[in-house]
């Protein structure tokens, strides 16, 4: 079938090698409240930059530790490529199971946001807002891979 | 909408899965289709209708909620 706007099928194993470590390590680091700056610090290009204590401006070269730009960049590179890649088999029923578990995701993924957005204050609303970063991704491909083993086994139990 | 794909697959004596890669769907369609939880496109009916050697309105028909 041909489909549009889908990575080949091995683009999905490199999302996976991509998106579980970093995803990982990214938690363990944010949880366990370790200063993301102090890592892999280097000069960077800045279009807008607006430091703690600091004027804000407009391209600039500033230091900054780079490791949660990977990691976040990693985790988003890494779920487009686990969302986005065919299916060994895709075919137009698939293609429907993943239209309908986007639809499903955007929904949850905004619901949850209001909720948030109604009860949430001060700081933490930054990690809400943080969190929703990857989060509508995360729930299609729960959603999406779910339905998908749901009909392999529902299609095994037939046979 | 109906279809009686089981039953002609039953009569080609032919496996979902065989179908399946027959036609280039997966076999999750094929199982999905006979229990009525998925209308395949018209290129997919057509297919299907050419392997049977079937019109498209001997294999699908309409139901009073369609």
């Amino acid at each position: 079938m041909k489909t549009h706007f889908l990575f080949p099928n091995k683009c999905k194993k490199i999302g996976w090698i991509l998106f579980v470590p970093s995803l990982l390590l990214g938690s363990i680091l944010f949880i366990s409240g370790i200063d993301f700056g102090k890592y892999f610090k280097m000069k960077v290009f800045a279009f807008y930059s607006d430091q703690f204590l600091s004027e804000s401006k407009f391209f600039t070269v500033i230091e900054n530790g780079v490791l949660d730009e990977i990691l976040i960049v990693l985790i988003m590179v890494g779920a487009i490529l686990i969302s986005f890649s065919k299916t060994k088999n895709e075919d137009e029923f698939i293609s429907k199971i993943r239209y309908e578990s986007l639809v499903w995701a955007t929904y949850l993924n905004f619901i949850l946001m209001i909720i948030a957005t109604l009860v949430i204050y001060g700081f933490e609303y930054f990690n809400v807002l943080l969190a929703n970063v990857f989060a509508m991704l995360l729930f299609f491909i729960i959603r999406f891979h779910f339905m998908i083993y749901k009909l392999n086994k529902s299609s095994n139990d037939e046979e | 909408m109906k279809n009686n794909l089981k039953v002609l697959r039953a009569i080609k004596n032919i496996s979902q899965e065989d179908l399946a890669k027959e036609i280039e769907v997966s076999r999750q369609t094929i199982n999905a289709m006979e229990k009525g939880k998925y209308a395949p496109s018209t290129i997919l009916a057509l297919k299907l209708a050419r392997f049977f050697e079937k019109t498209v309105n001997e294999i699908f028909t309409l139901e009073e909620t369609d």
